[in-house]
């Protein structure tokens, strides 16, 4: 995987803060994780990822004759397409928002204090990200902005879209985000890192659906920095690829700053969804609260791996996590592991996990209904993951979400 | 005109594996009659509702079931409640996440596919479900609440009259109706019911008190022990088993 690094060769070496980033992310990143390495002892990354996957350059298809551009929305929103692993350049004015690509941002350095602002070494994709650095967004929002914007993303076979996203909200903005990835059925990698800056009061409604095609790799992480009476809420359905891991952090660095992290995964055939939650309570008053749905099927395998971290001076903090899974099949399976880490006394926390199949006595009721099994288990599957999504306020986001399930 | 024979229970013995309920059980229900099996609590009453609706777990070792002329004991729960069979449920279950509206409408378009129609548009099917909560005193509010969750015993009950005022089944069975309902709503269930009642429609009401009959007038009340009926009368069977109480009454019947 080191030699492959080797053969890649990245454009706009000539931005300084570009390249010396790069050097950073080629020294950091000491190969793809393995089953040995804790934080991804039950995701084998390393079996997934082939060299065909960086067989090709990113690229964009060509105006004409693209769909990506075709919007999958229906409702209004300032929309932004990567097709490829390309970002398409076509900004125009929106009131309250600065936006350009990476590049133009680092060569100006308007995005060097948003870049890296976490230990690469423990994120050995993330590294990988930094290596490779080259396309992403760089948006910088100062009011409330009159639509959502959606981040649609289209990748295509042997493509590694590597894309670094920085999103900086400044003091009292609001803005809501929803994030779309699909790509072609023969096999891509996907690897993206969004570094989320949240300031004072200001608050961010982050969406995403990963629909990967079937045979691709999906990795994302992100970085969530927020302050004082800010908020973050995060709502994440996870359905795509063979393998995805969709690894959040977030950093509740000041008083009463606020986190939703709440996830619906679903898979079956031989897909594997992995869900990696890492809050940090860095202040008193702080608050997150999560909550996990999963299912099952086939021979699929999930795994949810979420973190609960109290400082010690992070007092009259809030802390809640609930993971749920469903399995609908045998050969389905869950590894879960739920870790509170605690180190301030006057604190309420809670953590829970459960794992099962559907309840047998709301089958027969729907049944008894006249509704048949096929369609009753279907209705108790979907009303099971949209629990993770009744509290999203914006109605058209929260109708996109789940008529994706 | 005679009416059609629509359930006809011959020989049933049923129960959960390796206990036998219901032994060696006769019931025949014609088109717009009103039956009542009434005997004491833990007689085994509910089996019977389980094994007419195909609940998994209960099983049948002897004897047939023909519901409108067809083999009921072959037919899935789904085909079953298609096909018009309808149970009021002793205790409704809770469903997160699933509003009423949805699993309403989900109900109908099944039972309209089940019989070649189309599905109702969504103005028809809010005017249909409109015209039925008014009559049962149902709010849009609760329409839109997850299924059961937080109702309390009589809201479940006015709840599942809906269903069936929707579903117009040709049987339906009331499963202990009128347990943990105050008077109020009793009697808004029990109008509910008559309002159904058409002359074809029949009812199987399994209870094990006669409050609901002051406001439903059965043709049969059947007494049940031992896992089958003892006695058979008219609606005073049911005011002389209140007066004697159960154990007198079976004593005396046994005798």
């Amino acid at each position: 995987m080191l030699d492959l690094l080797k053969n890649i060769t990245l454009e706009n070496d000539n931005i300084p803060a570009l390249a010396s980033l790069r050097q950073k992310g080629k020294a950091a990143f000491k190969g793809l994780p393995t089953l040995k390495d804790e934080p991804y002892k039950y995701t084998n990354i390393q079996s997934v990822i082939t060299p065909q996957m960086f067989s090709q350059k990113p690229h964009d298809c060509g105006h004409e004759h693209c769909t990506c551009h075709e919007t999958c929305l229906d409702f209004a929103a300032h929309e932004f397409h990567f097709c490829g692993g390309r970002l398409h350049e076509h900004f125009h004015f929106i009131e309250g928002l600065e936006i350009s690509s990476l590049k133009e941002a680092l060569s100006t350095h308007e995005a060097t204090p948003y870049i890296g602002k976490f230990d690469i070494e423990a994120f050995p994709l993330a590294a990988l990200n930094t290596a490779l650095l080259d396309e992403g967004l760089f948006i910088r929002i100062s009011k409330p902005l009159d639509k959502p914007l959606a981040l649609i993303y289209n990748n295509k076979e042997g493509v590694t879209a590597n894309i670094r996203n920085l999103i900086v909200l400044e003091k009292g903005a609001k803005a809501e985000m929803i994030e779309i990835f699909e790509g072609t059925s023969t096999p891509y990698l996907t690897n993206i890192v969004s570094e989320i800056s949240i300031a004072k009061g200001a608050s961010l409604l982050h969406c995403k659906l990963q629909n990967e095609g079937q045979n691709a790799v999906h990795i994302a992480f992100s970085n969530v920095l927020v302050k004082s009476q800010g908020e973050y809420q995060s709502y994440l359905l996870s359905k795509g690829a063979k393998l995805s891991r969709c690894e959040t952090r977030v950093l509740l660095k000041e008083e009463n700053a606020k986190a939703t992290v709440n996830v619906a995964y679903c898979v079956n055939d031989e897909q594997t969804a992995d869900i990696t939650t890492n809050i940090a309570h860095l202040s008193p008053f702080t608050a997150s609260n999560q909550i996990i749905r999963g299912v099952m099927d086939d021979n699929a395998h999930g795994v949810f791996q979420g973190k609960i971290h109290i400082a010690p001076d992070a007092q009259k903090t809030e802390g809640h996590q609930q993971h749920k899974a469903l399995l609908l099949s045998s050969n389905a399976r869950v590894d879960v592991k739920p870790e509170l880490e605690i180190f301030a006394d006057d604190v309420k926390c809670s953590h829970g996990t459960t794992s099962g199949d559907l309840n047998a006595e709301e089958l027969f009721y729907l049944k008894s209904r006249g509704i048949d099994e096929k369609e009753a288990r279907k209705i108790l599957t979907t009303a099971f993951l949209n629990t993770a999504f009744e509290e999203i306020e914006n109605q058209n986001i929260k109708a996109f979400l789940e008529n994706a399930l | 005109m005679m009416n059609n024979v629509l359930l006809d229970i011959q020989n049933l013995s049923a129960g959960v594996t390796g206990k036998e309920i219901i032994k060696n059980f006769n019931l025949a229900i014609k088109e717009g009659e009103v039956h009542v099996i009434m005997g004491p609590n833990g007689a085994g009453k509910s089996t019977l509702s389980h094994v007419l609706t195909g609940k998994p777990g209960y099983e049948v070792t002897k004897g047939n079931i023909s519901f409108k002329g067809k083999n009921l004991l072959e037919m899935s729960p789904e085909d079953r409640a298609n096909e018009g069979l309808f149970l009021i449920m002793q205790y409704p279950v809770a469903i997160e996440g699933v509003s009423f509206m949805t699993f309403l409408k989900y109900a109908l378009n099944a039972k309209r596919k089940y019989l070649g129609q189309t599905e109702l548009s969504a103005p028809e099917f809010l005017k249909v479900i409109r015209d039925e909560s008014i009559k049962l005193g149902i709010s849009q509010e609760m329409l839109k609440r997850a299924v059961n969750v937080g109702f309390s015993g009589g809201e479940k009950k006015r709840m599942e009259t809906l269903q069936m005022a929707l579903l117009k089944p040709n049987l339906a069975i009331l499963d202990e109706a009128d347990s943990g309902l105050d008077i109020d709503a009793l009697k808004i269930v029990a109008s509910g019911i008559n309002d159904l009642r058409d002359g074809k429609r029949a009812l199987l009401i399994i209870t094990h008190h006669q409050d609901l009959l002051e406001y439903i007038v059965p043709d049969f009340v059947h007494v049940f022990a031992d896992g089958h009926i003892i006695k058979t009368g008219d609606k005073n069977l049911a005011l002389e088993l209140e007066a004697k109480g159960y154990t007198d009454f079976i004593k005396e019947a046994q005798c």
